[in-house]
């Protein structure tokens, strides 16, 4: 009678999250071994966006750097021209002139907000789906971000890679009627973006998909090498902008949300909290801009006159997604030795080793999306 | 015997071009309701100013598509799906009186009926995902069987409580009774049963909150992955047909039939049915979607007690309104 | 109680999205309508300018703009005659630039700068591939940005006061 019964064991199903994919936030392919809709394992593959930006930067002079740069993190690019530009700047012992400075931040803060908006919105899109509620919430959040991006056109040019950044100094000067202009965005976006943040966590189904999923504990965050909204939806209380203060950030009041849990719901709510704080830090910038130059050194002739000491350095700063370094190895000639980026969307995403294996195909999207990759970043 | 056939097919012949008529322009209306929400324009250039044109060129752009085969594929079952679901979908509609005084098939145990052909619709999914050899659709078309086949329960309980109160199940005497007041004002046991059937409507017509298997953002396009050309057209008009024959059932059981707030004629279903479609189109693109686990929990733990206690309460009710 | 506490939540859900649809779209529906361009376009395309009195090319073929490229698409051959340099090649290939604006900002003359349109979409890429004869007529034709080489560089110089 028993050898009839047979029980085969099949093993796990493959399924590739292949690098054309919806809800990848970029080019990463992820392999899933399921075992009905529970994941059992994960095996990621990286690379697909490598330009080869540190082997670029081998052969550019300093001076051609910060708009090739620019493209690295594409959805904030002033974060790494800031970064590249101020780390430039130490070894050089260039002193930047505060108005200059005021500048820099003005513009760094406009776009962390424009960074945050098209992560909510996108997580929208995979909570949601294309067609359906939320396409809602993607097409609201890329309207708001529209505002901003009209700003920066009239403040530099392109609505994206601005280029302002230059060693010792930003390139252009701040009119009176842009300023104008910034005054009427800050009274139109800081109702709307309330509502949405009060709107969004309070959402019956948004708190049923993302609480207690991907929870980072607090121990965990700290000694994976993670940063930015990561660390702190865990509570841990650490942000460049505090903690190693640059720029003209010190002489700027602005509060630090934190997260309890840390789990997806505690991220995405830091991150609109951000928002506000950085509207704030908007308005007391443009209250108070000082007069003086935009740059500090004699107008630039030729690239291959920049020439810095021999020397090393490390710089970072807070960019939308973590903390953002540049280590520069200076040899005395106009072309760096040695660049290496710190990139934080590569060290946030090795926690997806530890994060998906046991949750559902579903959670994994929410999980990504609650990461906040940029491929841009990762690959380099 | 001509003149009989002629006879017997007219009625088919129209109800069936007036419904694909009607089909065809929900996906327009879908549409633009869509970008006015999204404060955007919708198809704006064919047919300008408004686009009322654009489901003739979708219909001749899907038309003129790759109609292609996957290699390792059963072929039969592949090409049969789309149109048992197509066949399924319209043949159901010979139940309703729609825009007609008596239905096509005028029977005693009306929606009943409706509702056990419709879930046949389930087979013509399966078949489909599975003959298409692709892991994603073998994901999705399961997640969708256990859907649909656990919301069945409450679809037929929640519309059997107004059953119980009238005293019958034909769409005659359901729409003679509401001739002065709906039964969704009925005092609780209206508004109960009206809250579930459109629960279960949703889930049983895959619309959002509960679309996951087909609109995926986690498993691309579901069941129909590996369809392109004609084929996808027919899932996706048949999804409309099915849609609009529950919002027809719904507005003749809950909201009158054709007794309307001041006068009574045929076309009140319609205008109706479109009502309580724009009320489905207003909640797809207003909220997210939640996961399979999550949607049977709430439907074994939540939602099958409830209407077994509505069922009672209708008992009772009905017992007691005799008595006096 | 949690009834309740979803009801308000479905309905602010569905207000937000409702009351969305008395307010007018954000489209711009090209190519009827056409959005106005700010003073300081960077997209456009490039143009070489003359002296507007004598009618003399501005441009004499120092090689700055050449080296300061990043992306290396600027191509100049000089020849000498009457005192000054000439540019008697001025290639630039268009596809390749990242508008940086670099080579505007090094230029001594004003001689380089970009204008306001883009250049028309095309078939062909040869029509992408700027020579001298082209620049110059754009910069007959079209509008100019405001960025120029002098302008940036006073705005630099650290000795300069308050300018706004």
């Amino acid at each position: 009678m028993e050898d009839r019964i047979v029980e085969k064991d099949f093993g796990d199903l493959a399924v590739n999250m292949g690098p054309q994919h919806p809800s990848t936030h970029g080019v990463f392919r992820l392999k899933l071994y399921l075992q009905g809709e529970k994941i059992n394992k994960i095996e990621s593959f990286l690379g697909y966006l490598h330009r080869g930006v540190e082997k670029l930067s081998e052969k550019l002079n300093y001076d051609q750097l910060p708009p090739v740069l620019e493209r690295d993190d594409y959805l904030s690019p002033t974060s790494n021209s800031l970064g590249f530009v101020n780390a430039v700047e130490k070894i050089c012992d260039i002193e930047v002139s505060r108005k200059a400075s005021y500048i820099r931040v003005l513009i760094a803060e406009l776009q962390r907000i424009s960074s945050h908006l098209v992560a909510l919105g996108t997580y929208g899109l995979d909570l949601g789906g294309a067609l359906g509620g939320g396409a809602s919430l993607f097409l609201y959040c890329f309207r708001e971000r529209e505002k901003i991006l009209d700003i920066m056109e009239d403040l530099t040019g392109t609505r994206f890679h601005t280029n302002m950044n230059q060693i010792g100094g930003v390139r252009y000067d701040v009119k009176t009627e842009s300023i104008d202009k910034i005054k009427k965005l800050i009274i139109e976006l800081r109702p709307i973006l309330e509502d949405y943040t009060n709107m969004i966590s309070k959402d019956e189904i948004f708190m049923k998909r993302t609480k207690n999923i991907g929870v980072i504990s607090k121990e965990l965050a700290e000694e994976s090498g993670g940063s930015g909204p990561i660390l702190r939806g865990s509570g841990v209380n650490f942000d460049i902008r505090k903690n190693k203060p640059y720029e003209c950030y010190p002489e700027l009041d602005f509060k630090i949300p934190l997260g309890q849990n840390g789990d997806a719901y505690d991220r995405t709510i830091v991150r609109m909290k951000e928002n506000i704080e950085s509207l704030n830090i908007v308005e007391q910038i443009i209250s108070g801009i000082p007069s003086g130059n935009i740059h500090s050194r004699k107008p630039l002739k030729s690239a291959k006159l920049t020439k810095p000491p021999k020397g090393s350095s490390y710089f970072s700063i807070e960019s939308p997604r973590g903390e953002l370094g540049f280590f520069i190895v200076s040899d005395g000639t106009s072309i760096p030795y040695r660049m290496k980026i710190r990139a934080p969307s590569f060290s946030n995403l090795s926690l997806v080793e530890k994060l998906l294996p046991g949750t559902f195909i579903a959670d994994s999207v929410v999980i990504l999306g609650s990461l906040d990759p940029v491929f841009g970043d990762v690959d380099r | 015997m001509f003149n009989s056939f002629i006879e017997f097919s007219l009625p088919i012949f129209k109800t069936i071009s007036i419904l694909i008529l009607i089909v065809a322009y929900l996906v327009w209306l879908e549409r633009k309701v869509a970008a006015k929400m999204q404060s955007r324009v919708g198809p704006y250039s064919v047919g300008y100013p408004h686009g009322w044109l654009q489901p003739l060129a979708d219909a001749l752009k899907l038309m003129t598509k790759d109609d292609s085969i996957p290699k390792n594929s059963d072929s039969l079952l592949f090409n049969l799906g789309p149109v048992w679901i197509m066949v399924v979908s319209l043949a159901s509609f010979a139940l309703l009186p729609f825009y007609f005084d008596n239905p096509m098939l005028n029977i005693d145990l009306s929606f009943m009926l409706f509702i056990a052909i419709s879930s046949l619709i389930i087979i013509g999914i399966f078949i489909s995902g599975w003959s298409s050899n692709n892991k994603y659709a073998l994901i999705s078309v399961l997640r969708m069987t256990a859907q649909i086949i656990s919301y069945e329960i409450p679809l037929v309980i929640s519309l059997l409580i107004p059953c119980i109160l009238i005293g019958s199940l034909s769409f005659g005497d359901i729409i003679r009774f509401q001739e002065s007041t709906w039964i969704i004002f009925y005092p609780i046991l209206g508004q109960l049963s009206f809250i579930i059937f459109f629960i279960s409507a949703l889930a049983e017509g895959n619309r959002i909150p509960f679309d996951l298997s087909e609109a995926e953002s986690e498993l691309i396009s579901g069941y129909t992955t590996e369809y392109s050309g004609i084929k996808f057209a027919l899932f996706y008009l048949a999804e409309y047909v099915h849609l609009f024959g529950i919002c027809v059932l719904g507005s003749i059981i809950f909201f009158g039939g054709s007794n309307g707030p001041f006068f009574s004629h045929n076309i009140l279903i319609v205008i109706k049915s479109l009502l309580f479609f724009t009320l489905i189109l207003f909640i797809r693109w207003s909220f997210f979607r939640i996961r399979i686990d999550q949607l049977l929990k709430f439907n074994w733990i939540k939602l099958i007690p409830l209407s077994f206690a509505g069922l009672l309460l209708a008992c009772f009710a009905k017992y007691y309104m005799d008595f006096n | 109680m949690k009834l309740v506490r979803i009801f308000k939540n479905i309905f602010r859900n569905l207000s937000f999205t409702l009351s969305n649809i008395g307010k007018p779209a954000v489209t711009i529906k090209y190519p009827e309508e056409r959005r106005v361009f700010p003073d300081k376009l960077r997209l456009g395309t490039f143009g070489l300018t003359s002296d507007k009195e004598t009618g003399e090319e501005n441009c004499i073929a120092c090689k700055l703009c050449e080296r300061i490229c990043p992306s290396e698409i600027i191509e100049i051959d000089i020849e000498k005659r009457d005192g000054r340099g000439w540019a008697k090649k001025f290639n630039l290939d268009l596809q390749s630039c990242i508008q940086c604006e670099l080579c505007v900002q090094v230029c001594p003359v004003d001689a380089i700068i970009m204008m306001k349109e883009a250049e028309k979409p095309t078939t062909s890429r040869a029509d992408l591939f700027l020579t001298k004869a082209k620049m110059m007529r754009n910069a007959e034709n079209l509008e100019e940005s405001w960025a120029k080489g002098s302008l940036l560089q006073d705005s630099h110089t650290p000795t300069m006061g308050e300018k706004k």
